[in-house]
């Protein structure tokens, strides 16, 4: 076959121009650790890093997110902590108030003290984040929650807290509202109420009672109305005669619709206590009524005696709300930790996969560089060996 | 005696003309376009006796070049692939590298858009977090603004470079018809064909076949018909006909090529294909104006859910929230060629169904009618074009206004191609960041239930009706949404923590509330500063499907994106390459038939010496024969 001489050059050349610049992309591919240097590369592979980038970035958003929401909800956590010992110490107070020993001198003193925790209470309800953001005014976050004005504690904060994102599709409330926390605790025993009339003369003292079966109470608010020490009855809010009784004894229950309520002492004759559909008191409200109850000269000793039991099953009611609260606090806390070490497996995951498909196979690309460098070198050395030979260098 | 003589002196002159022939093949030996030369030895006629025939020697009679038309064919059209396919990869792997930065790419600068939005719902109050996001914001929208100025100075360059192309093919074309016309003559009128200039010819022809891709036919007066497109003559003969670009009718900017034929231009653009003009044209068509569509119906993607998502909410400041990005209009251009006076005024109206193609308005049978230019399909249109009713199609309504249209007349219509030029952030203050929701939802003051309220928002704005609302129980897992007229816009099932969805607003319930709870839902209190609840439903609204048929998100527009132009840069650099190996061997092809050897001439240079000096041998024998004869004589 015949060959011109230009073909022989120009081949030689272009296949060395070839190996160079194979030589050159497998030495770049080495120099940077990358082998997916554009779309171009590897189009489905570029989609994919972007793809498993965007991924990366999100979920280190969420750890990020998971930090601010740990520090928040670890603010909270130490303030209920704080307002759980707070009333804890009025607990104290008002089973040492609840003493017929104790002179109206005495039981003002442990008034003042009472009033004195209550200024503390709402200090910890008014505590702020290490932003400046208020802990438990909801969405108001720039809003102090709760102003006193005298003993009255009003709530001004949100009743919606904010979320925070902690995974791809998980969100949680970093915190909790004031209302949650302070305000919307169950009153009584949670089902009801019970209250004497101020006018009641008698020593009847009535108790937080116990719902006996649940599916015979019916909402309502109730009338028990004593005729005698000894004969009460009960109506419901529409004047009907729900129970009646005459033979009532110091420390027995009255039942009806499936409650039981006990009430100590001898009521007098026209003394009545209502029972009623419990709604929501605040802590606060529960301390305030103890103050008022104990600065209170006039009561009788079982209207005191009363007074304070509600008043120790209201911060009762308190304390296991809070701890309820902290419980999914630390439920949340919990939740956070996991979702983050669940991340961190992810973002190895992510990044492993993103360099399996970007970055340089050293192995493969050393061997491939050496592979192309013999093969550079061998078209040099033939090319220099080759085109030396030629008819003219024998025609002398 | 005399005929040795006559006969040697033939030789010696054909030999002389055959080393000439030799000789400048050895000389041409690196001339791109030489074609070998050979000298055709022809006996010359014999001298008849009555004997025989006797031989009167050599002659030269034709010098010709080893040229095979097929093999030329091959190489130009290997070339005019390569040239195409070259051009292509070169000008997309420009696009390739500017959207492939996977740190600095669109999809991670929407995700760090996000993520900035995040951290303001993480602390909304946070003035230092809402100006972090508004320079996200800036970032994003000077990004787009970036790629757009980049895509535009790429398509000047493709236009300029068009042009050049098309003068460059003008300049070889009146090339060919010169040497044409001088070939004609030439081997009119001396029946030899002139070999130079073929060479020549032929290699203006490569020449042309870089820059477009041409048919060839050879005339029977030596000329060459070159054509390009689909027959359209450039070159009769030594007749050049000119190529023009000239601007599109639609769009100055852009150049389209025309044949000038008797003072008229003929539109060839779609004909035109392979040479860098071809991929050019097709570079231009598949990868610049698709992908400033494509960035356009991003920006537009990304202004409306933001814009959207930010009208649902509430800023820093109480008051709702206003628009966070401004986006580039609908570039519409009415046909040079129009004779009517009707004009058109195009807005965008449905994200979902808005699309990165182009659009053509025509004036047909005297009805309006919709083309999309990159599928050809006609587009059905409702409405009737006016303000009241404007014509609505692929996401956009126009309006058709001015005076009346010719038929024939018609409209360019770019939805999407000029939005990214104007993409830019219209907020001002960090203030303004509308992350709070615009509505609140209050347990009712009697509830008896634990139901208390997790978060509240407008999640589709479109469908809300602001007012108030009363969420009430009618068991403790069955509710009822009423409006303030009392009529109940929405029942369901109740499940603690799964959004209660009325009228485009979502709030969400937690705990079990009690039969006959009640919870109002009314406009939010401007205090709610540590409200996120608007930002997370644009965290959700910016990675949900609402683009293409709500089929993809604007990550997948940007993702699909690059990996679609990084799959054409592919493919033209796979096929440059192929078409590299089959355009070489094309050429080696060629040129073993074509090329000079070396050795081949080395070989006939021993060959014709050694004859020339036989020859010479043969002068000198006859010479000694005519002495002997005369010493002979004179004894």
């Amino acid at each position: 076959m015949r060959i011109a001489t230009i073909t022989f050059q120009q081949d030689a050349l272009s296949q060395m121009q070839q190996l160079q610049a194979d030589l050159s992309r497998t030495q770049n591919d080495l120099a940077t650790g990358k082998k997916l240097h554009s779309a171009a590369d590897d189009p489905s592979g570029m989609a994919q890093v972007n793809q498993l980038n965007v991924q990366l970035s999100a979920s280190q958003q969420y750890v990020t997110n998971g930090n601010y929401a740990t520090s928040t909800l670890q603010l909270e956590d130490q303030a209920m902590s704080d307002a759980t010992n707070t009333l804890q110490s009025v607990r104290d107070l008002a089973v040492e108030a609840n003493n017929s020993s104790l002179t109206a001198a005495q039981r003002a003193d442990i008034a003042s003290q009472i009033t004195q925790q209550l200024q503390n209470l709402v200090a910890i309800g008014n505590r702020v984040d290490g932003s400046g953001n208020q802990l438990f005014a909801g969405n108001a976050s720039g809003t102090v929650p709760f102003s006193q004005s005298g003993n009255t504690v009003t709530y001004s904060g949100s009743n919606s807290v904010s979320q925070i994102q902690i995974g791809s599709s998980q969100r949680m409330s970093a915190g909790d509202t004031g209302a949650t926390v302070f305000m919307n605790i169950p009153a009584g025993n949670g089902t009801f109420t019970t209250a004497g009339a101020a006018t009641n003369t008698g020593t009847g003292s009535i108790g937080v009672g116990t719902v006996a079966t649940p599916s015979a109470w019916i909402p309502d608010t109730y009338t028990i109305a004593f005729t005698s020490p000894t004969a009460y009855s009960v109506t419901n809010s529409a004047g009907t005669v729900v129970t009646t009784g005459n033979a009532f004894a110091d420390g027995d229950s009255i039942a009806f619709n499936g409650v039981q309520i006990p009430v100590t002492g001898t009521p007098a004759a026209g003394d009545t206590f209502t029972v009623a559909k419990a709604g929501n008191a605040s802590a606060f409200s529960t301390l305030s009524g103890l103050v008022t109850t104990l600065s209170n000269t006039t009561l009788t000793q079982a209207q005191i005696s009363s007074q304070i039991g509600g008043a120790l099953q209201q911060i009762d009611n308190a304390i296991s709300n809070m701890s309820n609260v902290s419980a999914t606090v630390g439920a949340r806390l919990n939740s956070i930790t996991s979702s983050q070490g669940a991340a961190q497996t992810l973002q190895l995951n992510l990044t492993t996969s993103v360099s399996q498909i970007s970055d340089v196979d050293y192995a493969a690309a050393i061997t491939q560089l050496n592979t192309e460098e013999i093969s550079l070198q061998a078209a040099q050395q033939t090319y220099a060996s080759i085109s030396h030979l030629s008819l003219f260098n024998y025609l002398k | 005696m005399s005929d040795i003589l006559s006969t040697s002196v033939s030789g010696l002159l054909a030999f002389q003309r055959a080393l000439d022939v030799t000789s400048n093949n050895i000389s041409n030996v690196a001339t791109p376009g030489y074609s070998v030369e050979n000298a055709n030895f022809t006996p010359q006629p014999g001298q008849a006796t009555a004997v025989g025939y006797f031989g009167s020697g050599v002659s030269i009679e034709s010098v010709t070049r080893s040229y095979d038309e097929l093999l030329a064919g091959q190489v130009r059209s290997s070339q005019s692939g390569y040239s195409s396919f070259n051009t292509y990869a070169t000008q997309a792997a420009q696009i390739d590298n500017m959207l492939s930065d996977s740190s600095t790419g669109l999809t991670a600068s929407l995700q760090a858009f996000s993520n900035a939005l995040q951290t303001v719902a993480n602390s909304p109050s946070s003035t230092a977090q809402r100006q972090a996001l508004l320079s996200q914001a800036q970032a994003l929208a000077q990004q787009m603004q970036n790629y757009n100025a980049q895509l535009t100075t790429y398509s000047a360059g493709v236009e300029s470079q068009v042009s050049a192309s098309v003068t460059q093919i003008n300049t070889l074309s009146a090339g060919i018809a010169n040497l044409n016309g001088q070939i004609a003559a030439g081997l009119a009128s001396t029946g030899q064909t002139p070999n130079t200039l073929m060479d020549q010819r032929d290699q203006m022809v490569d020449q042309l076949s870089q820059y477009v891709s041409v048919n060839t036919a050879a005339q029977a007066d030596g000329s060459m018909n070159v054509y390009v497109g689909s027959g359209q003559p450039l070159v009769i003969g030594s007749t050049a006909q000119a190529l023009t670009a000239f601007q599109d009718p639609y769009n100055a900017t852009q150049h389209d090529i025309g044949i000038v034929s008797g003072g008229s231009t003929a539109d060839i653009t779609s004909n035109i294909s392979g040479g860098s003009l071809g991929g050019l044209l097709a570079v231009r068509s598949q990868v610049l104006q698709p992908v400033q569509n494509t960035l356009g119906q991003f920006s537009v993607g990304l202004a409306s859910i933001v814009n959207q998502a930010q009208a649902a909410g509430m800023d820093l400041t109480g008051s709702a929230g206003k628009p966070m990005f401004a986006v580039g209009a609908v570039l519409t251009g009415p046909a040079s060629t129009n004779t009517g006076t009707a004009t058109i005024a195009v807005t965008r109206t449905n994200l979902s169904s808005l699309t990165a193609d182009d659009y053509t308005l025509r004036q047909t049978g005297g009805a309006w009618q919709l083309t999309d230019k990159t599928t050809g399909q006609v587009v059905p249109m409702t409405g009737a074009g006016t303000a009241a009713s404007p014509f609505l199609a692929a996401g956009i309504s126009i309006v058709v206004g001015g005076g009346a249209a010719v038929n024939g007349d018609s409209f360019l219509i770019q939805p999407t191609a000029g939005a990214s030029a104007g993409l830019s952030v219209l907020l001002t203050s960090p203030s303004q960041i509308a992350a709070a929701s615009s509505i609140q939802t209050t347990a009712g003051a009697t509830n008896t239930g634990t139901g208390a309220v997790s978060s509240s928002a407008v999640t589709n704005p479109g469908t809300w009706v602001a007012g108030a609302y009363k969420i009430s129980f009618t068991s403790a897992n069955a509710y009822q949404v009423t409006d303030s007229t009392n009529a109940v816009v929405g029942t369901g099932t109740y499940t603690s923590g799964t959004p209660i969805t009325f009228n485009g607003a979502s709030v969400i319930l937690t705990g079990a509330p009690a039969t006959g709870d009640t919870f109002t839902v009314g406009a939010a209190s401007s205090s709610n500063v540590g409200d996120n609840s608007n930002a997370f439903a644009l965290v959700d609204a910016l990675s949900a499907l609402k683009l293409n048929g709500a089929t993809t998100s604007l990550s997948n527009v940007a993702n699909n994106l690059v990996s679609q132009i990084g799959v054409q840069t592919q493919q033209a650099q796979a096929n440059a390459s192929a078409q590299k190996s089959v355009n070489a061997s094309a050429v080696d092809t060629r040129n073993n038939l074509s090329g000079v050897n070396l050795d081949e001439e080395a070989a006939k240079m021993v060959q014709y010496q050694q004859a020339y000096s036989a020859c010479a041998q043969l002068i000198q024998t006859s010479n000694t024969m005519f002495n002997s004869l005369i010493s002979a004589i004179h004894g």
